[in-house]
């Protein structure tokens, strides 16, 4: 009896709270709703093009019309079981994870250092510096890319000032991942240190007060009170991160390889790109989607394990 | 109704002039889809009729007289069909409104979306089957029979004679055509590309040499291959300057032909016939031969390190600073090379040589095409009987008198007069037009188009270095007219060939990697990393060609290729 009082007591309040939340908040409400019709179209609705992986889908039949592949793993075995998987597995990982180990700290430690910089002028100059190569277009940017690299590049000219070999950076398998990586780091660095520089700035000023007082140096300070304040900005980061573990993407590979960096190069994106837009013959939209689906279920695996092993060792997690 | 048309009209001015910064761009890589990609190649008899074009295209009796009375079709079409740049849309385009007046047919057009390749979105517009324009340009010969089965394209078999006779009588004058416009058992669906010339501007694309170094080594031009070597060997040891070439140029034929074979690293063009039998060239002792002396020169330094990653506007920097005296690029290219160098106030000095040939004077391939264009235009089933009938004799136009003189150069007295050799020429209006490409502006046929296209637009299109290089790359052996159509032609995967639909299904399956590996393993053996002397390597290479179902592929491109003989 008296649970039930209590029940019925709590879903007044909530439906008093309810109606009380909306009228207060109906307008934020109303701002959600075009958020909320874009996810249904652009996210649920081409879920159901998913189907596509499980059948022998051809264009002109659309995707009622086309029947079932037979068995229905067909797509997935038939990408497995090809002679290149297990090199464009390796590639995918070994590139995203040294994005990860050599790209992901980059923008963390220039944050660091633009928050201890305390001339103004030079610090925006930083700031503005690295922010722009994030805003020149991808195609741009590795046409300059590939002018560097080139044998009489700029590469090469430094590489000859102190007593190398002038070659061609991009045609040599050795030096692919380097010139992606560090190109991709020299990219973003700028742009990734703003929501870094945003989280420095939410710390409270009265902790370096205190460990000032306490006479920590400005060192100690970081690794005490700076580091910490930014932890779960950084973990929350590195989770979401980790969820595109196999998301190299196929634009930079595209543009950047060529035949004699494949083997480093290749990755699931571009032999993706090749099966729906061949040189010839039709696009193979089953089997792109099936490796689409599969890359995806990868991507959730690492995402959870993640964040699993957040929650443990940090305390903070996505959910 | 006003009100949408003008919003249309508005959304086609804001798509276009986000293209056309790029316009000019654009059609140079809808003019590389000829060979690149695409199989295009034919039998010996092809162009046996090149030049004779116009006589035997008249209408007169076939009864279709221009304009017709009235109605509307909806075209798709794209590349150098698109308006000019420097239109908005069809609607202000003088070719697009000229054609619709001649006519006397209202056209409803559209093009690919801005920025996005042509072929490509064609082929993404089957996944709405249903509403298609009535009239299409594709890129879909080797699905005919699928399209023809799940009825989304016209078969104009019953048709083609009555409602579309200059086009079926322009089929007649040569075998070649007619078998490369129709499916294994006989069923007409489209309308093709033709160049008049048989094939001549297929071979748009050969070997470079700068003349005023010739010139100051006392070197005559190079007609064999270790003439040609020698060549590179003296630019180098003179100038310090090395061979080297925009890739994608250099990947499709390079010199192949004088060493017996008939393509380099790029595998389309590897799928070659000889007798009667499909071959892929890249698993053949003769390529091995071919890239083993490309490796010799890349050893000794006299290939570029780069050439891997060059494209036709980073190679500029090595042409036009005396880092490279001798190359292999096209037509258009050559020509920019020459307008830079004169923009700059230096000479013109790059000149077209022919292939080089084996030491013993045989050559087995150049770079070439037979004259036939992979682009067809057809009929969608969005047409009822009576709008197909209409798209017939809409599409027929082209192939009359009249008509292929609009396509190829708009409207007399406008655009063109018949200059005093009573040949057609461009008026003031268009030679005086400071726009790119303002012929584009006019006609249709500067590049794929369902209708002829004249050999003499190419003359006034290109200049003359240009037109001399062609003419240095495609006659082989002038003297002898088939001879020379084996070479530039007769080896290639002929255009128009259509797979069976399970046949398609297990190509798009099991071929995929053979592309890629031939190319990277072309690179490896380039550059050393790989030793193609060394027979186990050799062997090793052929043997996964094997696992990459080379075979099989075979099989099944002898098969398609026997019942394409068969037509």
């Amino acid at each position: 009896m008296k649970a039930d009082s209590v029940n019925k007591k709590n879903s007044q309040v909530l439906g008093k709270r309810l109606v009380r939340d909306w009228n207060l908040n109906k307008w934020k409400y109303a701002m959600i709703v075009p958020v909320l019709i874009y996810l249904a179209f652009f996210c649920y609705k081409p879920m159901y093009g998913l189907i596509v992986a499980f059948k022998d889908y051809k264009l002109t039949r659309g995707i009622g019309g086309s029947g079932w592949a037979d068995p229905w793993y067909k797509w997935f075995a038939s990408f497995v079981s090809d002679p290149y998987f297990p090199r464009v597995l390796k590639n995918t990982f070994l590139i995203s994870a040294l994005t990860i180990l050599f790209g992901f700290p980059a923008p963390i430690l220039l944050a660091l250092l633009i928050n201890e910089v305390r001339n103004g002028i030079f610090k925006r100059m930083v700031q503005t510096i690295t922010y722009m190569p994030y805003f020149i277009s991808l195609v741009v940017m590795c046409g300059i890319i590939n002018v560097f690299c080139k044998q009489d590049g700029l590469f090469s000219q430094i590489a000859v000032l102190f007593g190398g070999a002038a070659q061609n950076y991009l045609a040599n398998p050795k030096y692919f991942r380097t010139v992606y990586v560090l190109s991709d780091i020299w990219q973003k660095i700028g742009w990734d240190s703003i929501i870094y520089l945003a989280a420095l700035a939410g710390i409270d000023q009265e902790q370096y007060e205190a460990a000032r007082v306490d006479g920590a140096n400005r060192f100690r300070q970081m690794v005490y009170i700076t580091l910490p304040g930014l932890m779960p900005t950084i973990m929350i980061l590195f989770i979401l991160r980790m969820g595109n573990i196999l998301n190299v993407g196929y634009e930079k590979i595209l543009l950047l390889y060529n035949a004699s960096t494949y083997e480093v190069a290749d990755v699931i994106s571009t032999y993706t790109y090749r099966l729906s837009f061949p040189a010839s013959g039709t696009p193979m939209y089953s089997k792109s989607t099936a490796i689409g689906l599969f890359n995806t279920l990868v991507n959730v695996f690492f995402l959870l394990v993640t964040n699993a092993i957040s929650k443990k060792s940090t305390k903070s997690g996505l959910f | 109704m006003k009100r949408k048309l003008v919003a249309l009209l508005l959304c086609g001015a804001v798509a276009l002039s986000a293209l056309s910064g790029c316009g000019a761009a654009d059609k140079d890589v809808a003019s590389d889809r000829d060979g690149v990609g695409e199989e295009s190649g034919v039998g010996e008899d092809v162009g046996k009729n090149d030049g004779g074009s116009k006589e035997d295209v008249s209408g007169e009796e076939a009864g279709i007289t221009y304009p017709l009375d009235g109605g509307s079709v909806s075209w798709y079409a794209e590349g150098n069909i698109n308006p000019h740049e420097k239109y908005a849309d069809a609607s202000e385009s003088p070719f697009h409104i000229g054609l619709s007046e001649n006519l006397g047919v209202d056209i409803d057009w559209s093009f690919p979306t801005a920025g996005s390749d042509g072929g490509t979105f064609t082929t993404t517009l089957l996944a709405d089957a249903s509403s298609l324009p009535n009239i299409m340009l594709t890129f879909w010969m080797d699905k005919a029979n699928q399209l023809l089965d799940d009825e989304v394209i016209w078969d104009l078999t019953d048709y083609i004679e009555e409602f579309a006779p200059d086009y079926y009588a322009w089929l007649q004058t040569n075998p070649a055509y007619d078998l490369a416009m129709k499916t294994d058992d006989g069923r007409y669906y489209a309308f093709g590309f033709f160049r008049e010339d048989g094939g001549w501007n297929d071979t748009y694309e050969g070997p470079v040499v700068r003349r005023d170094w010739m010139d100051e080594c006392g070197l005559e031009v190079p007609e064999t291959i270790s003439e040609f070597e020698n060549v590179i060997r003296v630019f180098n040891e003179k100038y310090g300057a090395v061979f080297n070439a925009s890739y994608i140029r250099y990947k499709d034929s390079g010199f192949s032909g004088a060493f017996g074979s008939y393509a380099n690293a790029n595998s389309n063009y590897g799928w070659y016939i000889k007798d009667g039998i499909v071959s892929l060239a890249q698993s053949e002792s003769e390529w091995r031969n071919y890239v083993s002396w490309q490796n010799k020169l890349w050893e000794e330094g006299l290939i570029d390190q780069d050439i891997l990653t060059e494209d036709d506007t980073t190679i500029k920097s090595k042409i036009h600073n005396d880092k490279c005296g001798i190359s292999i690029t096209t037509m258009g290219q050559m020509n920019n090379w020459n307008k830079e160098r004169e923009a700059e106030g230096k000479e013109p000095v790059w000149i077209g040589i022919p292939y080089p040939k084996a030491d013993d004077g045989t050559i087995s391939s150049v770079f070439g095409g037979p004259g036939i264009g992979t682009h067809t235009t057809v009929i969608t089933k969005s047409a009822d009987e009576e709008t197909m009938k209409l798209c017939l004799k809409v599409l027929n136009y082209a192939y009359t008198e009249e008509g292929f003189l609009y396509w190829n150069y708009g409207t007399e007295g406008v655009s063109w007069e018949y200059d005093d050799k009573g040949v057609p020429a461009f008026s003031d209006m268009v030679t005086e037009d400071p726009d790119t490409d303002p012929i584009t502006k006019y006609n249709g046929t500067t590049w794929g188009a369902p209708g002829i296209q004249a050999t003499n637009l190419l003359h006034l299109k290109n200049s003359r270095a240009s037109v001399e290089a062609d003419d240095a790359w495609f006659y082989v052996w002038p003297d002898d007219k088939e001879k020379n159509l084996a070479v530039t032609s007769g080896w290639k995967w002929p255009v128009g060939t259509t797979f069976l639909a399970e046949e398609a299904d297990e190509l798009d399956e099991i071929s995929g990697n053979i592309p890629t590996y031939v190319e990277e393993s072309y690179v490896a053996f380039l550059n050393g990393s790989k030793d193609i002397d060394d027979d186990t390597v050799w062997n090793q290479y052929l043997n996964d060609l094997e696992t990459y179902n080379l075979s099989r592929v075979l099989e099944i491109r002898q098969a398609c290729y026997d019942r394409y003989k068969a037509r």
